[in-house]
């Protein structure tokens, strides 16, 4: 029986695209313990029932796993070998060495091959691996007599329902220490609480895909919810461990990493240029010298570049955020779009230089007040059908 | 997806691409960018007094670990901001010409200021002069607080008989209904009064309590009070 397992151990990945959809079915062999270890625990301890059911050997269940696996595995390899054999192609035609081409390679040849316009990302041309293309299947979690392994098996949702009984277990632990200290009559420690500022939940994409399980909406809901009420417990540090898993750290703090060192020009003053300073079609260098007597020179003329006042007041507002409006002088070079954007632009470029003339904790203060943020908004395209990007044309009955 | 892709390359294969050793991607904006932020993007603290508060409670460099939404061209950390006057300048707005309504608004904050230096110095003793405010923001602030109306009318049907039923009002919509009442007083005006002109004249009323716009918070309050027998409507 041994053999037979072996050669499914090696999946993690299983069957066609098509099947997966299907709830029960995709149940059955949504499973990734190695079956081969179960295989020695069965015959370990044997009930009458797996007495009687040995000598069925295989379940009809197991059969059929069997059978898209191998199926899955011979397909996989076709697609692989496919896959080696373009590499090999796409690195011949574009002149490289077919050895030390990279996925990153394939993707700027795919895109100077294949130049497309195409609005959604889903749908531009790509090569990848097989293994990126097709999502990751679970391996069978039952044993050859048909018998799930897991005790949340008939939930249909393994993974997802453990992660939720994990956490209501935790919650009870947590409450029960929390019982104990009161006892006690300790309270938390404040240095040892939970620190999750940094971080987000997982979308339900990314936890469908760390579950390699699809959730609904309102399953979705519910984990976050359990998910809050146990971060919101006095103690939860103790379970960090268990909380960080299902959140994504967000961008780390830019504006603190890599500030550059100012250079010197000839008379003696330190200055840093900021280039590509970017909002909506504005684009632009900002150069900052320091000391300065708070010239502004954008384009050659002073502020009155602008002839509207609020655009004159963002170009002053990390100025005068920063209290360095007498102490340095502003050279800009700005083109393109209109009035807001260039000021935008110039906004964000002085306070971007500025982060080498200012002490540490008014780079917090700029990073709470939002000036380190580029805006990358742009203007949403109108679409077809519509008098603008979302304005609709009035419901009319008939 | 596309491990197949192969096929057209190899098509193209024929173009002597084979020959471009150093080839490149041209430079080029694709897709369009995001339109807003993200929801974990939170909303920028920037005033002087705000962060202040900040520092003190200890959450400042908390805060700054988190994503923060840049502040939007009309915001500023200036003095000289005022979230109200700005909505304002927003009311008076109209077809997206904002420096025209911020010049007339402006102007009218100058009239006021005219008005109400001259009466400054028309004030014979001392603490009549005392009494009376100079500065226009705080004369708007106080003009749009008289206007501000406690209770509303809701239309509610029942039995085929439209009912006029009082009921609270949010916070946010009797602001808007102050502004709009100021706008609306200032509006009904003569072709040959200028609105800075009639837009200061309303709100130095408003702020004596005094005036159009406050007769019709009243007119709406005397309303309500009159028509406090519907008021289980809101429920039944």
């Amino acid at each position: 029986m041994v053999f037979v397992f072996c050669f499914t151990v090696k999946h993690s990945i299983l069957a066609t695209r098509c099947s997966v959809r299907g709830k029960v079915l995709s149940n059955i062999f949504q499973y990734r313990t190695g079956s081969s270890r179960v295989t020695n625990n069965v015959t370990d301890n044997l009930t009458d029932w797996e007495t009687l059911s040995k000598k069925k050997k295989i379940s009809k269940a197991m059969k059929a796993y069997l059978e898209r696996a191998k199926e899955h595995d011979e397909f996989m390899k076709k697609q692989h070998f496919e896959f080696n054999v373009g590499k090999r192609h796409l690195a011949n035609m574009m002149g490289e060495d077919p050895e030390t081409f990279t996925q990153k390679d394939i993707d700027r040849a795919i895109e100077y091959l294949f130049p497309s316009g195409i609005y959604d990302p889903a749908a531009r041309p790509l090569m990848r691996s097989p293994e990126e293309v097709y999502p990751a299947r679970k391996a069978a979690e039952f044993d050859e007599a048909g018998r799930p392994h897991h005790f949340l098996f008939y939930t249909g949702k393994a993974s997802f329902f453990k992660v939720l009984y994990d956490a209501a277990e935790n919650i009870q632990e947590l409450q029960k220490f929390e019982d104990k200290v009161i006892r006690k009559k300790a309270s938390p420690d404040p240095n040892n609480s939970l620190k999750l500022e940094g971080s987000v939940w997982f979308t339900k994409e990314q936890l469908e895909k760390t579950l390699v399980e699809t959730i609904e909406d309102i399953e979705y809901t519910n984990f976050k919810n359990v998910m809050e009420r146990l971060v919101s417990l006095p103690y939860s540090y103790r379970c960090k461990d268990f909380i960080e898993q299902f959140r994504k750290p967000l961008t780390t703090q830019r504006f603190a990493l890599e500030i550059p060192k100012p250079n010197y020009d000839e008379d003696g003053r330190a200055f840093i240029t900021t280039y590509e300073c970017l909002r909506k079609k504005a684009r632009g260098d900002v150069t900052i010298k320091s000391p300065g007597t708070g010239n502004i020179s954008i384009n050659g003329k002073d502020i009155t570049y602008f002839e509207d006042i609020q655009s004159r007041e963002q170009v002053i507002f990390p100025l005068i955020f920063t209290g360095m409006q007498d102490r340095v002088d502003v050279v800009c070079n700005i083109e393109g779009g209109g009035p807001s954007g260039q000021a935008g632009a110039i906004r964000w470029g002085i306070a971007w230089s500025l982060r080498s003339f200012v002490e540490k904790d008014m780079l917090e203060k700029m990073q709470v007040a939002g000036l380190l943020t580029r805006d990358h908004r742009r203007r949403e395209r109108k679409k077809p059908g519509q008098p603008g990007a979302r304005k609709k044309p009035t419901w009319k009955k008939r | 997806m596309n491990s197949g892709n192969w096929f057209l390359i190899k098509s193209l294969c024929d173009l002597s691409f084979r020959q471009c050793r150093g080839w490149r991607i041209p430079p080029r904006r694709l897709y369009a960018n995001a339109t807003s932020f993200p929801d974990y993007f939170k909303n920028p603290i920037f005033r002087k007094e705000q962060q202040g508060k900040l520092i003190e409670s200890g959450e400042l460099s908390k805060l700054a670990a988190v994503p923060v939404k840049p502040p939007a061209t009309y915001e500023t950390c200036s003095v000289y901001h005022d979230p109200l006057v700005n909505k304002v300048i927003n009311h008076v707005m109209e077809m997206g010409k904002k420096q025209l309504a911020r010049s007339l608004v402006e102007k009218s904050f100058e009239n006021i200021k005219r008005t109400q230096i001259e009466r400054y110095h028309l004030a014979p003793t001392p603490e009549e002069k005392n009494k009376i405010e100079l500065n226009p923001k705080i004369i708007l602030h106080k003009a749009v607080e008289n206007c501000k109306p406690l209770l509303q009318l809701s239309p509610i049907k029942r039995g085929g008989i439209t009912y006029q039923v009082p009921g609270p009002i949010t916070e946010k919509r009797s602001l808007f209904l102050a502004i709009k009442w100021l706008l609306d007083a200032t509006n009904d005006k003569d072709r040959t009064v200028h609105f800075p002109e009639q837009f200061a004249w309303e709100l130095l009323d408003a702020a004596n309590n005094t005036g159009k716009v406050v007769k019709r918070k009243q007119d709406l309050h005397r309303q309500c009070e009159a028509n406090r027998a519907y008021a289980h409507y809101r429920w039944q």
